[in-house]
């Protein structure tokens, strides 16, 4: 099963809805209504299911919107400094979710599978 | 009594009161798994338990020392039911006299490492959709003697983390609860108690210390099902001495 397929089917489990209304696009929390205890039991069933170590913060971008306060703060490259402190995710991604910041938090599913696939030390050219 | 699991991990294992504890739960048919910090704790466990070589594991932690709780859960896997957390430093000082240095590793040993064995364990816990933390905390917290300010603070802080774990994932089937026993007659408590037993009885509404055995015998109780209605919060047994002026 691929990592996408299983993510879905964590998510169904976890959120009680139907894994066919998840895509890579799905926001976590605007549009399923993930809650910070939903997104531990996420964090541990990946950690399970991928065998790999789930840094929380990391995984949800929890401390996105102060890493954007302190590139300001300190006239850093917003860009250059975000992807520092999320490696896992794409210069093309994280221009994507600065221009989305108003909208709510930024989380998609396809951040948690960047994650993952990082972790396993794969590439997949997102 | 009846029990949702069978493997405990007990913190401190090699305490009088935990291998008092551990000894119930054979009774109980359950299975203990006691942790020490030192060889002298390994050999201590094994002599107490020379008759009872399947019934039990021990297995190295030592607080302060973080790369032991990987080692111990990797030691573990996901096979854990209950934790029952016995480990604490003793700090014993006048707040106007204490070493600041001191306090620093105490609190990192007796607060921030527990906060993170709380949270792995808790974690596998969660993947199993159960389990059940009794931390044992002590009278002290709510009326500590001149000298156990420090101890009296990392026992409230260490009851605040497992307190609000029972309150986050109660309704995922885990809980927890703290256990506050006044004098036993056991560990670092009998010391005092011998040095001071008018003193000690005269202040405790029932006139007698706490007995080892029945201390364990109650932390096995908050184990039970029956005692799973007791979540995020703590539970004196201490013959009424907090109670009272």
């Amino acid at each position: 099963m691929d990592i996408l397929e299983e993510i879905k089917n964590i998510l169904a489990e976890i959120l009680d809805i139907e894994n066919r209304i998840i895509t890579p696009e799905t926001y976590l929390v605007r549009e399923l209504g993930a809650e910070s205890i939903d997104l531990l039991e996420l964090a541990v069933a990946i950690n399970s299911g991928f065998n790999i170590d789930v840094n929380d913060d990391k995984i949800f971008l929890r401390k996105l919107r102060q890493y954007v306060t302190e590139a300001k703060q300190q006239n850093n490259d917003l860009l250059q400094y975000l992807v520092e402190k999320f490696p896992f995710l794409s210069r093309k991604r994280l221009e994507e979710i600065v221009t989305d910041l108003e909208g709510g938090p930024a989380l998609k599913v396809k951040d948690l599978i960047s994650y993952i696939y990082t972790s396993k030390g794969k590439n997949h050219g997102t | 009594m009846k029990f949702t699991g069978n493997r405990a991990l007990i913190l401190g294992g090699s305490c009088d009161l935990a291998i008092t504890f551990a000894k119930c739960m054979i009774e109980a048919e359950l299975f203990p798994i006691l942790t020490y910090r030192n060889k002298k704790g390994r050999k201590y466990i094994s002599e107490n338990f020379k008759d009872c070589q399947k019934k039990y594991r021990s297995l190295y932690l030592e607080f302060g020392n973080r790369d032991s709780i990987d080692s111990l859960l990797h030691q573990t896997g996901d096979d854990i039911d209950f934790m029952v957390d016995f480990v604490q430093g003793n700090l014993e000082s006048l707040v106007a006299s204490v070493d600041a240095e001191h306090v620093y590793s105490y609190f990192a040993e007796n607060i921030s490492f527990r906060a993170e064995i709380v949270k792995k364990v808790a974690r596998i816990m969660i993947k199993r959709k159960k389990g059940r933390l009794v931390f044992i905390s002590s009278a002290a917290a709510k009326r500590p003697n001149p000298g156990q300010g420090f101890y009296a603070a990392a026992k409230l802080a260490s009851e605040a983390i497992y307190k609000n774990l029972g309150l986050e994932l109660g309704g995922h089937g885990i809980t927890t609860v703290t256990l506050r026993p006044g004098y036993i007659d056991s560990g670092r408590g009998k010391k005092f108690i011998q040095g001071h037993s008018k003193e000690v009885i005269d202040k405790v509404p029932i006139k007698r210390v706490l007995t080892k055995k029945e201390v364990a015998e109650a932390i096995l109780f908050y184990l039970s099902n029956s005692a799973t209605g007791f979540n995020a919060t703590e539970i004196p047994m201490d013959g009424g001495l907090t109670s009272g002026k």
